[in-house]
Formats: structure tokens, sequence, C-alpha cells
């Protein structure tokens, strides 16, 4: 009895998160005369929004450009994420210390502070309206290389000291040995990096005024605040609002169980 | 095949040296046992032969040739760990194999070698397990394959059986020397354990706080230790020391020792014999180590296990002078007259 009752509360709860995400996968499907309802089952389903979402917006190349960044970065940030926290975690040379202290000072630094100078360099390197101002600042990520290396502290002194004697170089370990090994917190890392680089609006907005270059949340912001979607166009922006979000909910399925791990906390086993 | 040798190495974590001025040389196919407590420096003078640990001064060779530069990968050295270092995400075989394949040997000579391994250390049936599907001892062998199936020139072994149960340290103890004999290969072998270290040691090297205390064949150390930290170390139950007279040996500069076996239980009256009480009784089955006061002295004599006298009981000693070690008032020992 008391089982039961804890399910139904857990499901109540479940069904605050999944209800208003439903109803808005749902609506897209509306036509506008429904939009208003709370039903989850269109009477008269419909790809209308989905269309017009699409002639009105470049939303295939928005998308391919998001891909794109999305994934250069997150590749980025676990490819030099991974080999910064094996040298601040596993190699012993002078300055570790300082830059260790450095990089968590990096994380007390607003983002918001730096945005007007980091913009001013890309004005000065010539990169407003390239690919590079949305990639090159972000293929560094203090928080991964924090929680990769405090991963990397785990890892047995004893199993580098073998996969030296084996013949491995540096590299080599980090992607070898610890790569098999870190399946968990790179997961962890990958997604946080790949869902900031998805949503991100505002850095888009300040770099990148070209169409064809523009992220998808950045096309969908100024689709929805330029006006763009229509009249009783709210069924058109929760349209353009799925399509941004499915990428990363089946991301999320893929990754979760070594998300959850990685939650949980890990040791090496075995 | 080769020689090693140390010659004045030293080394130094910042401002502290935990390994002074060390000079070893180790004959081809030698089976040496570095030996000591936690922080005598002897895991560290491994890992500086292995070139895991950079040398802070002195000179590493290997076969005559200087490595004290070289990398680990460059010295043809490999190295057996305490807890294993198995990558636990390849297969035992995989684990065996993969020093081979990253020195591009021939993937057919790879595998007659991988074979060979598994059939002497009698993994055959686990080649295609992960390392956590294994057993410690099992883990252990997979380990000793890694090392052998590379044919080293030098065999490192650190602390290998210290994560295992007693009765498998023993036989896996039994098994490196078997092995050790068969292959010929020149070994160093790390451990904190002085019975693992005189069973299997061709020659001894005791360490104290980074220093050598004595090098030497295993009986050679324990009859003639040539300090007393030695002597206390090497023995179990350890060497009585006794400052003072007691019985028929006169009081001496320093302290002086006798082996618990050289102490005999007699009967009452015998010339100089020395009475003692038994405060503490260890059984052991086939002995029994006596714990006993005599006078402010205390002594612990082995006695056959069958005729162990009760606690609170009193016994009579005969020490045997002859057997004595004398120890000078810094601890050397003072050379005995036979």
């Amino acid at each position: 009895m008391r089982r039961a009752l804890l399910y139904a509360l857990l499901a109540m709860a479940a069904a605050t998160f999944i209800y208003p995400f439903l109803w808005m996968a749902a609506t897209t499907f509306k036509p506008a005369t429904e939009v208003g309802t709370l039903s989850l089952i269109p009477d008269h389903p419909t790809f209308e929004n989905y269309r017009v979402m699409w002639s009105r917006a470049r939303v295939g190349r928005a998308l391919l450009n998001s891909l794109l960044v999305a994934t250069v970065n997150t590749t980025a940030v676990l490819v030099f994420g991974s080999i910064t926290a094996y040298a601040l975690a596993r190699l012993s040379f002078p300055g570790r210390g300082l830059l260790l202290g450095a990089s968590l000072a990096a994380l007390l630094v607003p983002g918001q502070l730096t945005l007007i100078p980091t913009y001013a360099l890309m004005v000065q390197l010539g990169w407003v309206d390239t690919y590079a101002a949305l990639i090159v600042p972000y293929l560094f990520n203090v928080t991964g290389i924090l929680i990769l290396r405090q991963f990397f502290l785990q890892v047995p002194r004893s199993l580098i000291d073998a996969a030296r004697l084996d013949g491995m170089g540096e590299l080599r370990i980090i992607f070898t040995v610890f790569w098999p090994l870190a399946g968990p917190p790179l997961a962890m890392v990958g997604l946080f990096v790949f869902m900031g680089s998805w949503n991100e609006v505002l850095w888009p907005l300040l770099v990148i005024r070209e169409e064809g270059l523009m992220t998808l949340p950045q096309l969908l912001t100024v689709f929805r605040m330029g006006g763009a979607a229509g009249p009783g166009g709210l069924a058109v922006q929760l349209a353009a609002a799925m399509v941004l979000v499915v990428p990363v909910v089946v991301a999320y399925l893929f990754l979760q169980r070594w998300f959850i791990e990685s939650m949980t906390g890990t040791g090496l086993k075995g | 095949m080769a020689t090693v040798s140390f010659e004045g190495v030293r080394k130094d974590f910042g401002p502290t040296t935990v390994v002074h001025d060390f000079d070893l040389q180790v004959a081809d196919g030698e089976l040496v046992v570095l030996v000591g407590g936690s922080g005598s420096g002897k895991s560290t003078t491994l890992r500086m032969l292995a070139g895991l640990e950079d040398v802070s001064a002195g000179v590493v060779r290997i076969g005559g040739r200087d490595v004290t530069a070289l990398p680990p990968r460059d010295r043809d050295v490999a190295m057996v760990f305490q807890d294993y270092a198995l990558y636990p995400h390849l297969t035992a075989r995989d684990n065996i194999a993969l020093g081979l394949r990253l020195r591009k040997i021939p993937p057919a000579e790879i595998d007659r070698r991988v074979g060979w391994a598994a059939d002497v250390l009698g993994l055959g049936a686990l080649m295609d397990r992960k390392p956590k599907q294994l057993s410690g001892g099992q883990r252990q062998r997979v380990a000793m394959g890694r090392a052998m199936v590379r044919e080293p020139a030098v065999f490192l072994f650190d602390e290998p059986l210290s994560n295992l149960d007693a009765q498998l340290r023993g036989q896996m103890r039994g098994e490196i020397a078997r092995l050790q004999r068969r292959l010929g290969t020149t070994t160093l072998y790390v451990t904190h354990d002085q019975v693992e270290a005189m069973t299997l040691a061709d020659r001894l090297v005791i360490l104290d706080g980074g220093r050598v205390q004595q090098i030497g064949a295993p009986l050679q150390v324990y009859q003639r230790p040539a300090n007393r930290f030695v002597a206390g170390f090497i023995g179990t139950p350890p060497m009585n020391f006794i400052e003072g007279a007691l019985g028929p040996i006169a009081a001496g500069v320093g302290a002086w020792g006798i082996r618990p076996e050289d102490v005999t239980l007699v009967a009452a009256g015998t010339p100089d014999a020395v009475t003692a009480e038994v405060a503490l009784v260890e059984l052991l089955g086939a002995q029994a180590h006596l714990h006993l006061d005599a006078g402010q002295h205390r002594l612990i004599v082995v006695v056959p296990g069958g005729a162990a006298p009760g606690k609170g009981a009193v016994v009579h000693l005969h020490l045997d002078p002859a057997r004595v070690h004398r120890f000078d008032a810094a601890g050397n020992a003072v050379p005995r007259a036979d």
C-alpha cells in the first residue's frame, strides 16, 4: 500500500515534467484552431506548422551549422581536455600547481564578463561572421578538464607504469588506456558541452549576422523576435523548438546509461 | 640476459633524500631481493632501474649499457606490480600480447609466445577473460605472463604477492622461484616480507632509511648480520637483544643478541642456567613461542609445540655463549672469533 502511494507520487511528479513536453510535441501537429486546447492528441493532425517553419527560415542549414559547431566543440573539448587533464593529474612539471589554480580561478569568472573582450578579439582577428568565431573560443572547457582530471587521479599509478614499460607514449596512454576506462566522465562532459553548445544563443547573436552561418537556436530566436512565424504562430514556433530539442533528447537517450553511472560516481572495478 | 649495476645512485624527492649512494652489482641470471620496511627506499630503487623514476645522481647500467637517461620502454625490462596493473578493458590474452604488438613483433611470433606463457602459467582456459573475471592469483599469473613474453633482459617484481592470501602467497612464491630458475633471467625482487626474501633470494639487499645495511646470501645475512637493524629484521621471531649481563654472558659495550633457537630449556640446577617466568605462550602447532621475563630482561624462545610450559611457569634457560652476536655502541656487529 505504501509502495503504491510512493509510485503514485512519483508518477505525478514525472507527469508534471513530461506533460508540457508532450503538449508541445502534440501542439506542433495541431492546426491553428486547436492550439489553445490542453489535449495531447490532435483532432486533425497536420504537418502544416513544420512546412511553414521550413519555408520561412533556413532551418535545414541552421541545423547543419549547429551540428557542425556542437560536434567540433565537443570533440575538441574531450580530446584537448583529456590531454590537459592527464598532464594536470599525472605528469609532474614546474608550474603544475599554478596552472591548476589558474584553471580553478577561471571558473569564478562569469561568462558575461569575458563576452565583450572576446568579441573585440573576434573583430580584431576578422573572425566575425565565420565558423571560427563559433568554434575557436569553445575548444577548451575548464569544467571538463577538472572533471576528467578528477577521474584520471583515481586511475592507479601502476597502470601508467605498466603502459610505459609496455612501450606506450603519453598520448597513447591517454587514448588507449584511460579513455576505455573513462566512459562515464567522458559521456558526462561530452553531453554537457554538446548541450551547452547546442543551446547557446547569446554568443552567436553577437558574432554571426549572416543567415547562412546561423545556428539553430539563433535562427529560431531571430525567427520569433522578427515575427517571421506569422500571426497565430505559436504552433510554428513550437515546431521550431521541437527541431531544436529532439537531437539533445536523442543524444541523452544514447548516453544516459553512462551519464547516470557517472552522476552516481564510479570507481575502477577489478 | 644481462647484468645490472647501480653506481652511487641517489634519489631525492625535493629536499628529502630517499635513497643514499646505492651501489649494487647483480650477476647475469641472479635473483636479488631488496628487502626493508616501508620508506626504506626499496621500491624507489626498483623504479629507478625501470626508468619510472629519475635518478638524482649516479649511474644505472643494464648489460653494461648506461640506461640512466633512457625511457622505460628502451631499457628492456619487464615489471610485475603489487596490484597487477592489468588493463581492465582487455582480455588476459590481449593484456599479455599488447607489449609485443607495440614492439611490432610479427603476429605468428606473438601467438607462439603468448601460447607458451599460457602453458607455463596454466592460464589456458582463462585467456579470454577480462581481469575482473579472474581471482587475485590468476591476475598475478597474467601479469607474470605479460612480463615473460617480453623476454626482457631483467625482470622486476614490486611486492607481487602482497595482495594475495597467505596460502596462495606460498604457492606463488614457489612458482616464481621455479620460473626464474627455468628462464634464468636476471631478477630484482622487492618485498617487505623477510620470509619471502629469505626463501627466494640468491642474494639479499637489506635497506633501511634509504641506506644499504647489508648485502649477502640469505644464510650469511642470518648468521652474520652486519648490524643490529639486520639482526632484528631478518628472522622470525626476531633476535633477542639484551643490554647488560645475563647468565654466562657478560655485558659488552653495546647490546648483545641471541636468536630464539639458540636459547634452550634446561633442568633446574644446571650450571649457569637463567631462571625466567613465562609471560605469554604463542602456540603455532609444531612449535611454540615463549615470551619470557628474566629479571628486567625479556626474551623469546622457540620450543616444540607439545612441550610448551603454561603461562606463569618458571623455566630454566641455557644461553649458548658461542651463538651470541655482539654489537658496538653504534649498533654495528663486532666480528665473532669463529
